[in-house]
């Protein structure tokens, strides 16, 4: 079975940056997994051909800090005001979305949210949003099947 | 809407599909309307103080920041500012590679506007998700289009997103001859999907409204306008670039963290895609003029919801365009030219996918910039949003409200207006009384 790992985030801007951190994790772990970087209308491209897709983001719903939300995105809808961090039109939710409207998501797509508390330009991760990034790059990786 | 007695107030808390956050508040009695506010409320975003001490070399990788979907149009309006202010003369092939790097931005920029941003008012859905549904090879084509720009600004920059690549005297690094042609065959389909596009919009049904704007577009006389030509407007404006600052003028307004740019004396302008058809359409190729005539546009086009069709005849230029200069592409000798550092000041103008946008910067003698002043196409096209919505709601007023909200939202996405670009955002609000 072939297994994507994608995180998302800006570096730069504290807690955004979880989905980067969880790779970086991973990678630590042994584990291929990649940044995603450019065009999130791309993400349709690049999952093409996986059987299963993990996708990292930040989120923003409101929890504390730190908390981690799973969406099986092929069971329902991801909730697109969670995820509304790009500055730009099309985030992570509108691309799942529009991808079911396609016909083009993968055969199992899990999306891992950790909410983010602040997302300043230059800010430190926060301490809740370190402890989640250990907490689901584990749970990854006791998941896979390898 | 709520009614309280004879006062009507319309709200919508978010203006969807434009790249961005803002408010509109739109407040009227009867089909009078007494107060339209394009309301920018994303913060300052103070990129020209950022550039103040920066060395000019990193000029370009500090304004492409400014936007994700056009970042190229900044990169070019900065670098060919700062070699105006340095004497430097490029390369002609790095010339012609420049306005290679512009059509993949147009391609991509015009591509998610018309399909994913634009389309869904005409066809009655809510966004590009919900229109995937009954349309998916409307939108497949929008996405196959939209990637093969990301492809040319990805060769041209190094990246798809805030490239990398452009520099001050040239680029950091140029393709092959051979990297050039593996665009070839991507963009003899973009030519004709886009002219394939040109046929599907043009038959969406349009609002009757039409105004006699001035128009004001870059305009060369052998080439449709990217990086160079005088600045020129249909009501007699024909200025060199340097002239750009004795004619237009940045003001600040109460609700905008944006500044609004007025014609000195005259109010109001209209940069984009409709000005650059109006102004330029002699210099597009006769595939895209062939393509405006066959769906029955006629100049000037006066009709803004008609700037759909626009976009699309550009992209049937741009593809064209694309194909043209890989075609005759010879790989310079030096991706750029050496230059002297030494003080000075220089401004350019160049065709962003939204519009004219200008740049000017002072440098000092060790290369460090002292001043920068940075004019995008949104803020120039702000006031003429409003100045539409002024004359476009009595047409709407008698409209159900949820009807007459989502009227006003096209009007303004007929400029595909990138609030995150003007300051450098929309929630709509409707009051009548």
């Amino acid at each position: 079975m072939k297994t994507l790992i994608l995180g998302c985030g800006n570096p730069d801007r504290a807690d955004d940056s979880a989905g980067l951190l969880v790779v970086r994790k991973l990678r630590e772990l042994g584990v291929d997994a990649s940044k995603h970087s450019g065009d999130m209308l791309s993400l349709m491209d690049e999952w093409s051909g996986f059987d299963e897709v993990i996708i990292i983001d930040a989120m923003v719903s409101g929890a504390p800090s730190g908390a981690i939300a799973v969406f099986d995105a092929r069971a329902a809808e991801v909730p697109r005001e969670r995820f509304r961090c790009s500055s730009h039109e099309f985030g992570l939710a509108e691309v799942v979305e529009l991808a079911r409207s396609l016909a083009r998501l993968p055969p199992k797509l899990t999306i891992y949210g950790i909410e983010a508390g602040n997302c300043d330009a230059g800010g430190t991760v926060s301490a809740e949003v370190v402890e989640a990034v250990e907490r689901v790059a584990g749970e990854i990786w006791r998941n896979l099947p390898y | 809407m709520s009614d309280a007695g004879k006062h009507r107030t319309i709200k919508v808390p978010m203006l969807a599909r434009v790249e961005g956050e803002g408010a509109l508040f739109i407040k009227f009695k009867g089909d009078r309307v007494t107060d339209v506010k394009l309301n920018i409320f994303e913060p300052p975003r103070m990129f020209e103080a950022f550039l103040h001490g920066r060395h000019l070399t990193e000029t370009p990788d500090i304004v492409a920041r400014i936007c994700g979907i056009c970042p190229i149009a900044y990169q070019m309006s900065a670098v060919h500012a700062l070699e105006r202010a340095l004497n430097i003369k490029i390369d002609p092939q790095v010339r012609m590679l420049r306005r290679l790097f512009y059509c993949g931005e147009w391609i991509e920029s015009h591509a998610l506007h018309v399909f994913m941003l634009h389309a869904p008012d005409f066809l009655g859905y809510p966004d590009a998700i919900q229109m995937a549904r009954d349309h998916r090879a409307v939108v497949e084509q929008g996405l196959r289009l939209k990637k093969i720009g990301n492809r040319i600004v990805s060769l041209m920059g190094g990246r798809e997103i805030h490239p990398v690549c452009a520099a001050v005297g040239g680029f950091y690094k140029v393709p092959s001859e051979s990297e050039l042609h593996t665009l070839t065959e991507d963009l003899k389909w973009a030519l004709d999907a886009s002219l394939a596009t040109v046929k599907l919009v043009a038959g969406f049904e349009f609002p009757d409204f039409e105004r006699d704007y001035e128009f004001v577009a870059l305009s060369h006389p052998d080439e449709y306008p990217f990086n160079e030509g005088r600045i020129v407007s249909n009501k007699g404006l024909n200025i060199f670039v340097p002239e750009y600052e004795e004619h237009f003028v940045e003001r600040h307004v109460k609700h905008s963290n944006a500044l609004q740019s007025v014609l000195t004396g005259r109010g109001p302008y209209f940069v984009g895609p409709m000005a650059r058809f109006n102004l330029n359409y002699p210099q597009l190729p006769e595939v895209a003029r062939q393509a405006a005539r066959d769906c029955g546009l006629k100049l000037p086009v006066l009709n803004p919801f008609r700037s759909i069709v626009i976009r699309a005849v550009e992209l049937v230029f741009a593809s064209w365009e694309a194909l043209q200069i890989i075609g005759d592409y010879q790989m310079p000798e030096a991706p750029k030219v050496d230059f002297e550092i030494r003080a000075g000041m220089g401004c350019a103008a160049t065709e962003a996918p939204r519009g004219l946008l200008y740049h000017r910067y002072k440098i000092d003698q060790q290369g460090l910039i002292q001043f920068a002043k940075i004019v995008p196409p949104t803020s120039q096209n702000q006031k003429q949003i409003e100045d539409d919505l002024w004359h476009f709601v009595p047409q709407v007023a008698n409209l159900p409200a949820e009807e007459a909200k989502w009227k006003c939202e096209q009007a303004v996405r007929n400029y595909d207006p990138c609030i995150s670009c003007a300051t450098h955002a929309l929630r709509v609000n409707i009051e009548r009384s």
